[in-house]
């Protein structure tokens, strides 16, 4: 056996445990921080993942223009009737913005206030493993992004949070995936739970909102946002619709199955929230 | 063997690693089927040692391991040591009980990935992630759509085996 080990790289597989150690303690001791070796690989490789992801979004926009020519035209025409209504919308929200804020002033309220500092980054790479759902993205701690920070979309509905950073780039935890953690509120009851990623859920693509009070009365199509609390995450970031309400194999809680609003395999940009401030 | 045609020999397999890592990494993830993504890299480890023996299936299988440890997101350190010693396994294997062949490759690849999908199993299940059933919805598709892929892989360093493999360029 000693002999077969010595011929057959017994020394390789001691260095392959070394270093196997090695990269483990390093990404234990750097937390959001990527490690030293993953950092120069990453930071290397990110023209190579650039370049895959512009190559693969043109071919997939070629093969939307060719193959789902008549479902694009049938989304525009309902994009435009959308805007439409929205303008509609718009126009009344502001003449609620003016009211709300004489009435804050005749009661010497302080007017709400939110701050976002954003940093736009692209989507260079998607989910390489079936165990978890994350994003790689195009910058990192040189643009000022930390583990932790939020991530939206240009409509500003939550795609997940930065897990790990690297210079030039930085991965994400999608709002699906396992290690999600975020507290959650539905708008139309204000029930307050957590947004959970579960591993069932995860491959159809939605998540639960967890703890739900015991009189909470959600119905399908109820809009999910950020509650804030804690003040790790900003408040009232749209995560999606309440899918259905069910109770826990223990008996004792009752969760929401959460469709995201985002489309997370057709994300090509994104914003990260390096820093907010939110007056309620 | 010289010094130099060992360094070509491997630049080749790297060469060759390269479309398979591209392919795993940035293509595939992007057209899933029925939601699942195949892992080329431990096929890529499992043809080379098959056709190499068991001490450059360590090497190639530590480099592959490197690889996917420092390239890909939630790396932890231990595929680096478990790639390399599935190497060692792989290429003792083929060259003492199977033969150096298609089939040899494959069963190896189905081998080690199963083992590294019993791995994750074990591993979700002790912190109580999902249960059982849960699991094996995804660590089967896994194993088979991955599998599906070995004949690509095996061609691929085949192709290269039998330019610069062995002690061809001796």
């Amino acid at each position: 056996m000693k002999d077969f080990l010595r011929q057959n790289g017994i020394l390789l597989l001691v260095i392959a445990l070394l270093l196997s150690i090695l990269i483990g303690a390093l990404s234990f001791v750097m937390g959001g921080q990527a490690d030293p070796l993953s950092n120069i690989v990453n930071t290397v490789t990110a023209p190579v993942r650039g370049g895959v992801a512009a190559a693969a979004d043109w071919v997939e926009g070629v093969y939307d223009y060719i193959f789902h020519y008549g479902e694009m035209e049938a989304e525009l025409a309902e994009l435009r009737a959308r805007v439409r209504k929205l303008e509609e919308q718009v126009r009344q929200g502001e003449e609620a913005a003016r009211e709300n804020e004489q009435l804050r002033s005749l009661l010497d309220l302080t007017a709400r206030r939110r701050s976002l500092s954003l940093e736009t980054a692209k989507v260079t790479a998607r989910s390489t493993s079936n165990w978890e759902s994350t994003l790689t993205l195009s910058k990192g701690s040189a643009d000022g992004i930390e583990a932790g920070d939020c991530v939206i979309t240009e409509t500003g509905v939550l795609v997940g949070v930065v897990d790990k950073t690297g210079i030039n780039w930085s991965t994400v935890s999608t709002i699906v995936d396992t290690d999600t953690e975020i507290g959650g509120i539905v708008t139309r009851t204000y029930s307050a739970g957590v947004l959970e990623g579960d591993f069932s859920l995860m491959n159809q693509g939605r998540l639960k909102l967890n703890y739900l009070p015991e009189g909470a009365q959600l119905v399908s199509g109820d809009e999910v946002l950020t509650s804030g609390r804690g003040d790790m995450f900003p408040s009232g970031l749209p995560v999606g619709q309440v899918e259905g309400v069910f109770t826990n194999p223990s008996g004792q809680t009752r969760y929401a199955v959460v469709v995201p609003s985002v489309k997370l395999d057709s994300l090509i940009e994104v914003f990260v929230i390096k820093d907010f401030e939110i007056t309620e | 063997m010289t010094r130099r045609d060992l360094i070509h020999k491997w630049f080749v397999y790297t060469l060759g690693l390269l479309p398979v890592w591209l392919l795993d990494a940035y293509i595939l993830p992007r057209i899933p089927l029925w939601g699942i993504t195949p892992m080329l890299l431990p096929l890529a480890a499992a043809a080379v040692a098959v056709l190499e023996g068991a001490y450059a299936g360590t090497g190639f299988g530590m480099a592959v391991g490197l690889l996917w440890e420092l390239a890909y997101p939630g790396g932890f350190g231990g595929l680096v040591f478990f790639l390399a010693l599935a190497g060692m396994a792989m290429g003792a294997v083929s060259q003492y009980a199977l033969s150096q062949s298609f089939p040899g490759c494959l069963i190896c690849a189905a081998g080690v990935l199963g083992l590294l999908d019993c791995l994750r199993v074990a591993r979700m299940l002790l912190i109580n992630a999902a249960s059982l059933s849960e699991l094996l919805q995804v660590a089967v598709p896994e194993f088979l759509w991955s599998l599906a892929w070995t004949p690509l892989i095996w061609l691929l360093f085949r192709t290269i085996y039998s330019r610069v493999g062995g002690t061809k360029l001796a």
